[in-house]
């Protein structure tokens, strides 16, 4: 468990809800990777990244989430964002991110339609 | 240290370090009366610059430093953030399509980001060794 980072994960009806405090980095991606795994193995389908608002992501941690929008493409799951600050929303849809995950302004407004 | 408008810090070659530049910028940002925006951008950019110096210049040996000079004007924060290394030559503009593809790995998207989130920015070597990436970012964009 890298300290930089906590995750904690819940179920809201067909949906996985990671919920994670901290920072996206190159040192904390093995935990998420582990987290996202942990869900994906029980047969998640459409799963919901809860970021810390005041969270610090570098390129290292976008490299790390894009690694995982690829495995999630390939096992045909939907990932949704929420939680995210207007800035790291900017460097999401700038990186293209966002052409394969949804990013919304809260978790009920993620989990409506999911 | 500080001379005149100039703040001038050594991080170690440590990844995480970044955040103490990044810092460092942001309150000298705010204090020359940069918007909360811009504030989230020089911060992006000064992070990405260090863990680039960090990462691909310094190798991540402990031994070396990364130096980040912050020059104050009237209209403009200059950002020098000077490595120990030799380079690592031209990086091709990323695209998440191959990197989603598994076609090109998934990082390198530092200079990306720095690129797109300051105003002006050069890569340039160092006479005494070493390389300097130097980012300008004005008080109205």
């Amino acid at each position: 468990m890298n300290k930089d980072i906590q995750i904690s994960i819940s179920q809201k009806d067909e949906v996985s809800i990671l919920y994670i405090k901290g920072d996206i980095t190159v040192n904390s991606g093995e935990t998420i990777e582990e987290a996202y795994r942990k869900v994906s193995n029980a047969g998640a389908k459409k799963i919901l990244f809860y970021f810390d608002k005041d969270g610090y992501i570098n390129s290292g941690g976008i490299a790390i989430l894009i690694g995982i929008a690829s495995e999630s493409k390939k096992n045909g799951q939907t990932i949704r964002i929420t939680g995210l600050s207007s800035h790291f929303q900017k460097i999401f849809n700038m990186v293209g991110l966002t052409k394969y995950t949804e990013i919304f302004p809260s978790e009920e407004l993620a989990l409506k339609g999911f | 240290m500080i001379a005149d408008n100039k703040i001038e810090l050594h991080i170690p070659s440590v990844m995480g370090y970044e955040k103490t530049a990044m810092e460092c910028a942001a309150s000298i940002a705010k204090k020359m009366g940069f918007t909360e925006d811009r504030i989230e951008d020089l911060k992006t950019a000064v992070a990405e610059a260090c863990l680039n110096a960090i990462e691909h210049g310094n190798k991540m040996d402990t031994s070396t430093k990364v130096g980040v000079t912050l020059t104050v004007e009237k209209t403009k924060l200059q950002v020098a953030v000077k490595d120990e290394g030799k380079g690592i030559g031209e990086i091709q503009p990323p695209h998440i399509e191959d990197k989603m593809e598994g076609k090109d790995k998934s990082r390198g998207w530092g200079i990306f980001l720095i690129k797109s989130l300051i105003n002006e920015v050069s890569f340039e070597s160092s006479p005494e060794g070493g390389n300097i990436t130097k980012m300008v970012i004005y008080l109205e964009k």
